[in-house]
């Protein structure tokens, strides 16, 4: 049992991970904390469906044309909103509040469009993966296997490739990467063309491993994925990693019968918030996150 | 179905936008002045009027002692809340509230026998028997009613609803006034300077952050006696949400503009339901609700791009940054 | 006299820098004391140690005979340790006048109980800091610009309104940081008769970050030099600008 939980957790993890790993570049990168994202996510998982139900393609196919059509709309905002806050001198709070206009535009589009009724994609959900005492569904162990292959890409594209080392550099200090001649405006579009990218494939991978979903799904999943973020160490990529799987971790392993009956399943999301409450309270810089100074 | 000149229908948008104003003073004093993101203010709501409502059907109260009392414990919230949060960063504040309100939710829908579960307030008395805490209200409704000479008891509502919120505009915009509201707007300017002179900004904040979750609580108890029944999903955080456009649509640093954007925000939110010309024409009624939303959403980002000082906000005195 | 201020073996870092590295000293009641060093000396930080706004690895640092290391600024600021920053920090949306009344201390009218429940005694109180704001505003210069914005002033306009501000709030230890920075020579001049004003009528003692060498030799009773976190000399102006150390400290110093 336990480890089924386990098993559990490092499903929704992984997910979480990729979700939170998208947050964090935002937040390191661009300097505010994108309340949009969960809607942004709903969207990728939207035309997955779209493609994958009406137009009867293979998931993998419908997957990745989710990518696109979310990285294409991560572009497109930024031209028609976020450079424009940006002209205008728009600090973090005001990102803030336009972001979460933002979130209530999409969201209800996507009603507007697709309609209320929840969706599921055309995927067998019969199909059972048994490792000993653990049963894996087929969808979580997908999810799992590709969010780790997509972080472990982002990880490499962000190490080892030229943009990815200017993404680093602008994120440790824009006014200095400016003035070192690095072209700021082509390092966003960069940045948010990746985390559309990732936003959409977390988007398909939560609605997967969630069976299903309606509009609503991806703001729901926005705090544990914040709380990732915020207990990975805001600005970290590789702390969003951490604070994704931890979380995956704590709130699955938390209902256990071994911890005095363990947590009513029902309050899953609860142990989550009171994870983040907790973090930001003890260890405001997260895991990996540096200590702030005056 | 109302039409455009419904009475009736003019004195529930009235009603709403005057718990939406109540909301939004509370905002408007935690940000506006103190500079908190609070955007969990909806669990104070819901604080508020389960508290009331529990302590109405479960103990057999009067609504004259249980309204207090939910005022209190949705203040009391608010610093309990405060309490561990508060040194945070403006940003991760934000996202302790909003993670708060959601815990709230939670609990509200899961502990039925406190609450009475999803199903809302009805089942507060336990299954079968549907619950009320509208008695004293309606006799206070009634009795405003026929002192005040008016047509219906929507109208008492209005009038008592306007009432408080007047009154409550008044009293924070004269605490604005003080050497408190000073020290305030000072920690909104530059909390550092504060404490170098001397001022607990912790202490302060705490105080703002009571003060607006009370103002909140008082909104959900209104809300309880307008809609006579609630659930947990009532206090979804859109409704936070829209208690902060009205708050950046009439103007942040001034209270009085707080019942002016609640007034255009109700107008337009519940006029938009008539247009019935494209493109809404072109949507039935559900789906029009989603377009009114999208407006909405766009209009809030319309207002932070083009005229971030709100309806009456003066370019000079712009608090967002 | 004794030391109103002593400061003993602060040690702070940030990472592998180690901004302060044990630094000691004392400012004594009623003095002029002016803390200089090359830039990155550590002075800056020493000063947020000292006003409690940064907490020290290590060292102790008394008021009066009072430790204070572990204060919260606030409380540091109650206690009559007050500072000023070195970009002069004004409440850009609020007026002149209120920039300069929000010091006022102990404030019966800050506490919002007192103003619903004995608003005399706070109009009182309001009136006679509106009085004395109105002096120090004139001693600065300001008193027109009482009720503009702080944000219309000018850079040595500010600086000005902080110095008033800080003065306002009584303190028996001022800090200030690089006050002369940006400012024009006749608003030097002028600073400096006010400070050395302050000292006589009402006793406050001073610590000054400064970079006006020429200034802090002609105003100092002590000078206090510090290099790569540590304090290497200290003592009377003349004596100072001849030890050796301190030359070598300016003139070794990265630019």
């Amino acid at each position: 049992m336990f480890l089924q939980l386990v098993a559990n957790g490092l499903v929704t993890g992984a997910v979480v991970a990729i979700a939170a790993l998208g947050v964090s570049l935002v937040y390191g990168i661009l300097g505010f904390v994108n309340f949009a994202y969960g809607d942004v996510m709903t969207f990728g998982a939207f035309v997955a469906v779209l493609f994958d139900g009406r137009l009867g393609m293979a998931m993998i196919v419908a997957a990745v044309l989710a990518m696109v059509a979310t990285a294409i709309l991560s572009l497109g905002l930024e031209g028609v909103l976020w450079r424009p806050l940006r002209a205008r001198r728009a600090g973090f709070m005001s990102l803030f509040l336009a972001s979460i206009g933002l979130a209530l535009v999409l969201r209800q589009a996507i009603f507007l469009v697709a309609g209320p009724q929840p969706r599921s994609y055309d995927v067998d959900p019969y199909k059972v993966y048994v490792l000993g005492s653990v049963r894996l569904s087929g969808a979580q162990v997908v999810a799992v296997a590709v969010a780790a292959v997509a972080i472990v890409t982002v990880a490499l594209v962000l190490r080892v490739t030229s943009v990815g080392r200017t993404m680093r550099a602008v994120a440790d200090d824009r006014a200095l990467a400016a003035v070192s001649g690095i072209d700021t405006g082509r390092v966003i579009g960069v940045t948010w063309i990746l985390c559309g990218l990732i936003a959409g494939l977390a988007g398909v991978l939560s609605a997967l491993v969630q069976g299903s979903f309606d509009p609503n799904f991806g703001f729901s999943l926005l705090l544990p994925v914040f709380a990732a973020v915020v207990l990975g160490g805001i600005g970290s990529a590789y702390g969003a990693l951490l604070g994704g799987l931890v979380l995956g971790l704590a709130t699955e392993v938390s209902t256990w019968s071994g911890f005095h009956g363990g947590v009513n399943p029902v309050y899953k999301p609860v142990v989550a918030f009171a994870v983040l409450i907790a973090v930001l309270l003890l260890r405001p810089q997260g895991l990996l996150g540096r200590a702030r100074t005056l | 179905m109302s039409t455009i000149a419904s009475g009736d229908f003019w004195a529930f948008v009235g009603v709403v936008a005057g718990i939406y104003a109540l909301l939004g003073l509370g905002i408007q004093l935690e940000f506006g002045f103190a500079g908190l993101l609070n955007f969990g203010h909806v669990a104070f709501m819901a604080i508020g009027a389960y508290t009331m409502a529990i302590l109405v059907v479960k103990l057999g109260w009067s609504m004259w002692i249980a309204t207090p009392l939910a005022v209190v414990a949705a203040a009391a919230a608010g610093v309990a809340l405060g309490l561990p949060t508060l040194r945070l960063r403006a940003d991760y504040f934000a996202i302790a509230t909003i993670a708060f309100s959601e815990i709230v939710r939670y609990v509200a829908t899961n502990e039925e026998t406190l609450t009475g579960g999803s199903q809302g307030t009805i089942n507060l008395a336990g299954a079968g028997q549907a619950a009320s805490y509208n008695g004293d209200w309606d006799r206070f409704e009634s009795w405003v009613q026929s002192t005040l000479r008016l047509g219906s008891k929507d109208a008492a509502m209005l009038a008592i609803v306007w009432l408080v919120a007047l009154a409550s505009c008044t009293a924070l915009w004269a605490a604005g006034r003080t050497p408190w509201g000073r020290v305030l707007r000072g920690i909104r300017e530059d909390e550092d300077v504060v404490s170098s002179l001397g001022k607990n900004v912790f202490a302060f904040r705490l105080q703002a952050l009571a003060v607006g979750s009370a103002l909140a609580g008082l909104a959900g108890c209104f809300y309880a006696w307008q809609f006579s029944f609630f659930s947990p999903a009532d206090f979804a955080p859109l409704l936070t949400f829209f208690a902060w456009m009205i708050v950046i649509l009439g103007g942040l640093g001034r209270f009085f503009a707080v019942p002016v954007g609640a007034v255009v925000f109700g107008v337009l939110f519940a006029g938009t339901r008539f247009f019935d010309f494209a493109p809404f024409a072109w949507f039935d009624s559900a789906e029009r609700a989603y377009l009114r939303l999208m407006l909405i959403g766009l209009a809030i980002i319309g207002l932070i791009l083009f005229r971030p000082q709100g309806v009456l906000g003066r370019r000079e005195e712009l608090v967002l940054d | 006299m004794s030391a109103l201020l002593e400061v003993e073996g602060v040690v702070r870092s940030f990472g592998s820098i180690h901004a302060v590295d044990g630094a000691s000293f004392a400012v004594e009641q009623g003095s002029i004391t002016s803390l200089i060093g090359p830039n990155g000396a550590g002075k800056s930080t020493l000063f947020n140690v000292i006003s409690g706004f940064v907490r020290a690895d290590a060292g102790r640092v008394l008021l009066d005979g009072s430790a204070i290391e572990r204060r919260p600024a606030h409380a540091i600021a109650q206690a009559g340790l007050v500072r000023t920053f070195q970009t002069a920090r004004v409440l850009a949306r609020m007026t002149v006048r209120d920039n300069v009344l929000l010091a006022t201390p102990e404030h019966p009218g800050e506490r919002l109980l007192q103003s619903i429940v004995r608003p005399r005694r706070v109009r009182g109180r309001e009136r006679a800091a509106r009085a004395l704001s109105d002096e120090l505003l004139t001693l600065v210069g300001l008193q027109d610009h009482a009720d503009a914005l702080a944000s219309t002033l000018s850079g040595g306009q500010r600086k000005l309104l902080d110095f008033a501000r800080a003065l306002m709030a009584r303190p028996r230890l001022l800090l200030l940081d690089e006050p002369m920075a940006g400012v024009n020579p006749t608003l030097r001049v002028q600073l400096l008769e006010h400070v050395r004003e302050r000292r006589e009528r009402e006793g406050v003692t001073f610590l000054i970050v400064e970079h006006d060498l020429e200034l802090v030799m002609r105003v100092s009773d002590l000078v206090v030099v510090m290099n790569e976190g540590r304090v290497i000399a200290s003592g009377a102006p003349a004596s100072v600008s001849a030890d050796p150390r301190v030359v070598d400290a300016y003139l070794g110093a990265p630019p």
